[in-house]
């Protein structure tokens, strides 16, 4: 293996004068899952908002298939192949699910510019929203609005956008927060049947899904990443117990 | 000797202007409110106080009743209205389009379509002498001091008074001075009332010098956005520099280039913008 | 498009077709004004409605493309074929530098456009040997394409109807596309946008020129109409007036705009005649619809819908569009 599929070197962001990410460096292997975990105000997602590039860092690099992609914008580095999800639900409230899926699929391609033709022309377009309908189950409400929709269901569509664009770096922030048991089980499966190929860092508090999924975990606390191991040893560590205080 | 001159018709029209353009920025700064009925306020503030100057004589009385007056209406508006569009600006802006159309329209029945002039006070009429030889209006000198006590006041109380500090903080992080305690609703009257008395004042204080006429409304606060938007909506320091900033250029551009002068304001408010989208001191809303 | 709207389509196609055999002259100038301004309306409500954007500019955009089609008609002598499309081209060219206006967000764009349109005006005022300055420029010819003329007013009715038809299908096809949809998208949510690979600043500022190109035809229809245009045709009053238009009718629309403007200049030019305070009555429709009515007419009446239907939200200030 000769490059890491994404990765940041010391990577700093300041907020007036605090530092939301200190001195972080992270790097992710082509293929692994990563969780990422540490307590509320650790700083999981500033370092994701800096690896997307919705924020850019005060200090240290961002480097994406061996490319620094530091000062590339946002939605470039997305048609270079990352995909996330918002910790709170980020989706197009007044359209139809379909059309949010839609707009996902079209997000990397020239169609977006199309101006002349209607959307029902694009038959295959509207196939594959149906496929990643199907796989997230949320094929039976394609053509009710957002709005109509359960929170669960819209975490669920969350999840469907980011996957629509076919990220090969996929990151997920809390992708199971707030849901009930029964749809945790739903999203966990739905991340393990995710190919194989596909590079996944996700943050996560509930630790069922952290020790399903993940290869490796990073512990962030306070801006500065302090651990990193595999789920059995970053559970095991007397420290990271004593941080959480009970959280786990 | 001219450039001095327009230099200090810059700087007292920039006075005017930051009468006006405080009370916008701080109401946006902390209710995240656009109130475009700020120009009706300054017209209808100034009306009201040049029947108070005819009926009374006294221009200090006529001052009062303009800003007195248009705290009332702010008042009637911001209760029973502006409350009601929450943070969506898009309502706040027709909402006080629709209130100016009211306004504009009142003002045309009770004190004609003619242009009118307030009298200057007596302590400031005529001409002034300062150093190094130059004449200058006495009334245009009264209105760039008063400019300079009201913008000093007004620094001073937001930068160094606990009450400025609270204003300060609710500018910054609205929910979270609610979180403290404090009662946001009382603060937000305030700076509702305070930015009122402010227009009205302006009114009065403009119409000895600029006239007031219908279209003023809209004259006055399309500089006032100019000012604000240069400066940074919710900055204070902003509008004093903003308002400077404005007015130089106003009483240049007019001066060189009368055909042009209107693009001599708004230029470099476009440049500006393509560098710092939202204003020299201003903030991401 | 339901069966009621169909044949409410149809009736009203027809009267627009019938109509003007049957009226007096004010009644055509008023229609064909509704036509004019409706597709003004239309032109903003691809940013109010689609993008997410509010204008308040854009009778600046109207106006700079009659100016430009007034002057080479009257001064130069430049045929229509060419000084019509001349004066859309301007308002394009405008609009590419207004667009600038696209990198700034939602209050800043509001305040903005105000002030480019003031600029506009303020220029067009003061810039008296070229403009005309308060005069205007007048006796504008009818619109001529080479044997054919429409000198009378019901014959620039059916001309101005005709390309009105044509901009609102073109309008249609647009946003029912990609494009049209990814606009929507970015009203719903930039960040989200971004993060799906959008150029929402690239996005933006093409909707705001092809919203330009549209403000830009709207001016030449206007021009020939009215034979004579004045700064008074881009004040920040009359950009308002096609920012409600367009929400009182239903943003988002095809044709709510023109409803919108249907009532706007009933009041400016009708109800004016015989009521001395209309402009009082003009804001308090702005006020009304803020409060009462904020997703228009054809919001209202989808609500009603939906309410008969099963039980709905009561309406409130969410259903604006925000920011």
């Amino acid at each position: 293996m000769d490059q890491y599929a994404v990765e940041a070197v010391n990577l700093s962001k300041a907020f007036g004068g605090v530092h939301a990410v200190d001195g972080v460096s992270i790097a992710v292997p082509p293929g692994q899952r990563r969780a990422l975990i540490g307590p509320n105000g650790a700083g999981k997602t500033t370092l994701f908002n800096c690896l997307t590039g919705s924020m850019s860092p005060s200090a240290g690099r961002i480097m994406l298939f061996g490319k620094d992609v530091t000062s590339v914008a946002e939605h470039r580095r997305t048609a270079m192949g990352i995909g996330r999800t918002f910790q709170i639900t980020n989706v197009f409230h007044d359209l139809t699910v379909v059309e949010n899926v839609l707009l996902a699929l079209q997000g990397t391609s020239r169609r977006k510019w199309v101006f002349h033709r209607s959307m029902d022309f694009f038959r295959s377009n509207w196939e594959r929203a149906g496929a990643e309908l199907e796989r997230v189950g949320l094929a039976g409400r394609a053509s009710d609005t957002v709005g109509s929709l359960s929170y669960g269901e819209r975490r669920q569509l969350e999840l469907a956008l980011a996957l629509a664009s076919t990220p090969r770096v996929l990151l997920l922030d809390e992708p199971a927060s707030g849901l009930s048991p029964g749809e945790r089980k739903r999203i966990a499966e739905i991340l393990a049947e995710l190919q194989r190929e596909i590079t996944i860092v996700f943050i996560e508090h509930d630790m069922s899904v952290v020790l399903g999924l993940a290869d490796k975990v990073t512990v962030l606390h306070r801006g500065r990443a302090i651990m990193e191991g595999t789920p059995d040893e970053v559970k095991a560590s007397r420290e990271i117990q004593e941080i959480y205080l009970g959280n786990v | 000797m001219n450039w001095i001159l327009q230099a200090l018709n810059g700087i007292s029209m920039g006075s005017l202007l930051f009468l006006l353009a405080s009370g916008f920025t701080l109401t946006f700064g902390l209710a995240r409110f656009i109130n475009l009925a700020h120009g009706a306020f300054y017209l209808l503030g100034g009306y009201i106080g040049l029947s108070t100057l005819r009926a009374t004589g006294n221009f200090w009385l006529a001052l009062l009743a303009g800003g007195v007056s248009i705290v009332v209406v702010s008042y009637f508006c911001e209760r029973h209205l502006f409350r009601r569009t929450r943070d969506n600006h898009l309502a706040q802006v027709l909402l006080t389009i629709g209130i100016v159309y009211v306004i504009a329209d009142i003002a045309l029945l009770v004190w004609g379509g003619n242009p009118l002039r307030i009298p200057p006070p007596a302590f400031a009429r005529g001409p002034i002498d300062l150093p190094w030889g130059i004449v200058y209006p006495r009334y245009r000198f009264f209105l760039i001091v008063f400019g300079a006590i009201v913008a000093a006041v007004l620094w001073v109380i937001y930068t160094k008074t606990q009450l400025g500090a609270i204003v300060r903080a609710g500018v910054d992080d609205r929910e979270m001075v609610d979180a403290l305690g404090i009662n946001v609703h009382r603060l937000f009257g305030l700076v509702f009332g305070l930015a009122a008395f402010l227009a009205g004042v302006s009114g009065v204080a403009g119409g000895a010098f600029l006239t007031l006429y219908p279209g003023a409304e809209w004259d006055v606060l399309v500089l006032a956005l100019v000012v604000v938007i240069i400066g940074g909506l919710g900055s204070l320091g902003g509008a004093i520099v903003g308002s400077l900033i404005v007015g130089l250029i106003d009483a240049y551009g007019r001066w060189l280039f009368p055909e042009f002068s209107y693009f001599m304001v708004f230029g470099p408010m476009v440049i500006l913008l393509l560098f710092r989208p939202t204003g020299l001191f201003g903030r991401e809303t | 498009m339901g069966v009621a709207a169909k044949v409410g389509i149809g009736c009203a196609g027809v009267l627009a077709l019938v109509l003007p055999q049957f009226l007096n002259t004010f009644w055509i100038s008023l229609l064909i004004q509704i036509l004019v301004f409706g597709l003004l309306a239309l032109s903003a409500d691809l940013l109010i409605g689609h993008t997410g954007l509010f204008p308040l500019g854009h009778a600046a955009l109207l106006a700079v493309a009659a100016y430009t089609t007034a002057i080479l008609e009257v001064r130069h002598a430049i045929p229509t074929l060419l000084a019509a499309p001349a004066g859309v081209a301007v308002a394009v060219f405008f609009s590419l530098i207004f667009g600038v206006a696209v990198r700034t967000s939602g209050v800043y764009f509001i305040l903005v456009t105000l002030a480019f349109g003031h600029i506009v005006w303020g220029v067009l005022l003061r810039w008296s040997s070229f403009t005309g300055g308060d005069n205007g420029v007048g006796n504008v010819p009818a619109p001529t394409f080479g044997p054919i003329s429409f000198p009378t007013l019901s014959s620039y009715y059916y001309l101005a109807l005709a390309v009105v038809v044509v901009c609102t299908a073109a309008y249609r096809v647009l946003v029912r596309s990609p494009f049209g949809l990814t606009l929507r998208g970015i009203r719903e949510s930039e960040s989200r946008m971004r993060a799906l690979g959008y150029n929402v600043v690239a996005h933006k500022y093409a909707a705001f020129v092809v919203s330009g190109l549209f403000a830009g035809i709207a001016g030449v229809l206007y021009i020939y109409w009215n034979r004579f245009v004045s700064p008074a045709t881009t004040t920040l009053v009359i950009s308002a007036e096609a920012t409600l238009m367009a929400i009182i009718g239903g943003t988002g629309t095809i044709f709510g705009p023109f409803i919108g403007s249907a009532i706007i200049l009933v009041i400016r030019n009708y109800v004016s005649g015989f009521l001395v305070q209309w402009m009082t009555v003009m804001g308090l429709v702005f006020i009304a619809t803020v409060l009462w009515a904020p997703d228009g007419l054809l919001g209202l009446a989808r609500r009603y819908r939906a309410r008969r239907a099963r039980d709905a939200t009561s309406p409130d200030m969410a259903s604006l569009p925000k920011r």
